[in-house]
Order: structure tokens, then sequence, then C-alpha cells
């Protein structure tokens, strides 16, 4: 059998993703998402940005998720699920106005802050399974793929991973 | 009506936004004589069938050449081909190193920044590139006697030359990285100068209180009709002097 399908065989360009630094506001990421991903012919996928720091390392990833989160106002977070009577689904509608009001100023803030961290990574030569592993249990639909530990050179996209996993089981 | 050669038709697969494309094939038209100073320009309508543009291409394409100087609009009458009132014997070249503030003096330099990111707020325009287009970024203190004197940004879209992101911007100008490394000759600079007020962390960079009045010098670069590079230089004032030499163009 053969040694089957290895990282640098299925990776993307990291250049098919958006850029952005750590400084970024999420105003600014918003802006990006919505021309280069949203707006843009190309299908992509995930629907993710890339954030780097002052010397192009990647430190994390931002996807419309995170945005959300990052622009929800305090006293939501705060509420769980056993707070909030089940029918009672006003309260949350009549927040509408305020909501914006907090969630401009929190759009200001910088991405860092709600970014997810890259800490986990593949190396070129990793065998496929591996990025497969690592994107089930870390619940990932992107992995950064570097050499000699430093340098970013791809990304494993879960649905290449998919695509190889499910051709070699359906023809094995 | 209009005269549509096949070269001079408007590419959608260019990266060049659709009404610099018309500005250009216009400009030629009138350039060329085809059009002669005094005669009316088609109306909208006609361009937009001619070169299937929508009318808001040809409204700017038609704007920038009013601005420029080669067509007046005539309220009521139309749009008419007008005698340029920069005669050609007066425009200037300058030179280059003159312009480089870099040149001359013994900078030394902290390289701030040598990243990627997507054009935000208004850096599409800024760099005359569409808004999926990756940039390199890089920003520089330069400093003299220890002392910070300039802070620089640069942006230069990625696919003009990805190697700029790995090389050492610390001692080479991009200049020279550009024209002997590259061979990407830099023919036009357009220079924008104006007072500005310090941003709190430009302030801090540069040592200096917040909201300081400093120099703002704005460099767009051209390699023929393409833009490769916008600067962004904020000057402690006081230490700058600003010298700009021309030369007059040769003719004949």
């Amino acid at each position: 059998m053969s040694k089957g399908k290895l990282v640098k065989d299925v990776m993307v360009d990291v250049f098919d993703f958006p850029h952005i630094p750590y400084w970024f506001s999420m105003r600014q990421a918003i802006g990006i998402i919505k021309k280069s991903l949203l707006g843009s012919e190309k299908c992509h996928y995930p629907m993710a940005v890339l954030v780097f720091d002052e010397k192009y390392n990647l430190l994390g990833t931002v996807s419309l998720k995170e945005i959300l989160k990052g622009l929800e106002p305090k006293f939501l977070k705060s509420t769980t699920k056993a707070q909030v009577h089940e029918e009672d689904e006003s309260g949350l509608s009549v927040l509408w106005d305020t909501l914006f009001k907090e969630s401009r100023e929190a759009a200001e803030r910088p991405v860092s802050e709600v970014m997810v961290p890259t800490k986990l990574f593949v190396k070129p030569e990793d065998p496929l399974t591996k990025a497969a592993y690592l994107m089930i249990h870390n619940e990932m639909a992107l992995l950064p793929v570097l050499e000699d530990k430093k340098k970013f050179v791809g990304l494993v996209r879960m649905v290449e991973v998919f695509n190889e996993l499910s051709d070699a089981v359906m023809t094995a | 009506m209009i005269n549509a050669d096949k070269d001079k038709i408007v590419d959608r697969d260019k990266p060049q936004k659709l009404y610099v494309q018309l500005y250009e094939i216009l400009r030629k038209k009138i350039e060329n004589n085809e059009w002669p100073v005094g005669s009316q320009i088609p109306v909208e309508e006609d361009f937009c069938k001619t070169y299937e543009v929508s009318k808001a291409t040809v409204r700017l394409a038609v704007l920038e050449l009013a601005r420029q100087g080669y067509l007046m609009r005539q309220q009521g009458k139309g749009t008419f081909v007008c005698k340029r009132i920069i005669p050609e014997g007066l425009t200037m070249s300058a030179s280059f190193k003159e312009l480089m503030l870099e040149k001359g003096i013994a900078f030394s330099t902290k390289v701030l920044a040598q990243t990627v990111m997507m054009p935000a707020d208004d850096l599409d325009l800024k760099l005359d590139i569409t808004e999926d287009n990756h940039i390199i970024y890089i920003k520089r203190l330069r400093m003299v006697d220890n002392e910070p004197v300039l802070l620089q940004e640069t942006y230069i879209p990625h696919h003009i030359c990805p190697p700029l992101l790995q090389e050492d911007v610390t001692d080479n100008s991009l200049f020279e990285l550009f024209e002997k490394k590259h061979g990407i000759t830099i023919t036009m600079v357009k220079d924008f100068i104006e007072v500005a007020h310090s941003k709190p962390d430009e302030s801090k960079l540069l040592g200096l209180p917040n909201d300081s009045p400093v120099l703002l010098l704005e460099q767009l670069f051209f390699s023929g009709d393409t833009q490769i590079m916008y600067t962004r230089s904020i000057k402690r004032p006081d230490r700058f002097r600003i010298s700009i030499e021309f030369k007059k163009k040769q003719y004949g």
C-alpha cells in the first residue's frame, strides 16, 4: 500500500486567504470580510481571515463567528440559558437599539482580542491523517502548515481532508 | 459614432479600474487630435454603448479629464475639448534623488513592521488596486543620532514584488531594491505635502507630545502606467527642510 497523501499534496496557498495585522480594528476587519470574502466571486471556504504580527508570523484566524462574538454586548454575554425564560424572547428584540451603540464601540477594539490563536500546526511532510486528527479533535476547519516550525507555507482545509480521506475509504 | 479600435476597449480582467481605462482611451483621442480642441464630445449614452460600461464609469472618466484640463463642461450645452492651460514646455521632471530624502542623510533605521495586509479604509484607491489584493506593509522609524525624526509607512501591492516581504529593508532603500535588484524602474512620483497632527502612536514613536504638528508627505510611485507603491511619511518639522530640484525636460 502506498504511504498515502501528505499535507504538502493538498495544502492551499496562504494568499488564497485575506491577511490582516493584529492591530486592525474589528471595524476594519469587517470591511475586509465584506469586500474580500462575501463580495468576491470566488468561493471562500472556510470564511476566515488570517491574522499576522509585525514580522509576518501567523497569530490566529478570524471568522464571522469571532466578529459576531466580539460585537456582542456584555449583558448578553452574561446571560446564560438558565436565566432566560424560554417564552421571553421580547427582551432580546428590544435590545437591538442599545446593542448597536455598545457594539459600535466594541468594533474599535483590535482583532487580536477576538481571534482564535493558532496553537496547532502541521509540517509539509506530515501525513494527511495527522492533519485530519488535529482538525477533528480541535474543531478546526483550517490548519496552518509550517516549514521548520517557522516559515508559514500553506494551509490545510477540512474540505481537502474530507475529499482525500473519503475517497480512500470509498475505494478501499 | 465613436471609433472604438480593437486595442482601445475597456478590459474587465485588467486590475486597473474601468474609469481609469476609459480615461486613458479618451485622453488618447484628445491627444491624437481625433477630437480637436473646441469639438463637443458624444453624450454619456454613446460611451456606455460603445465601451459597454455604466454611466457612473463614464462620468468619472469625464470628470477626471475635466480636472486635468482636457475637457470643459458647459451647463446645458455639453462637454467640449479645451486647450490645456499647462503648456508642455513647462512640464518639469525632478531628479528622484533629491525627492527621496533618504539620500544624503545618515539615517539609522528600525524596521517596526514588515508584514501583509488587505486594503483597509481607502488604501485600494490610494494604490489603485482591487479590494482583494494583498499588500506588503513596511513600517520604519528613521533616526539621526539615535533621535527619531521620521516615521515611514510603505504599502506595495504584493503581486508587484513578492520578495520584498522577506528582503532586508533596514539599510536598503526600497527605491534601490526596486530598480537594482528587481528591475522595476520607477518612472514617476507624485508627492503630496501637508501639515498634519500626530496620532498617539506616531507621537510616541517620534518622541513628540500628542497632537503635535508634523509634516506629512504622501508619495505615489509609478512604473509606467502601473502604480507600484504608496508611502506615508511623518516627519518632525523641526528636523526637515524640504528641497526639491527640478530639471527641465529636453525637447527635440
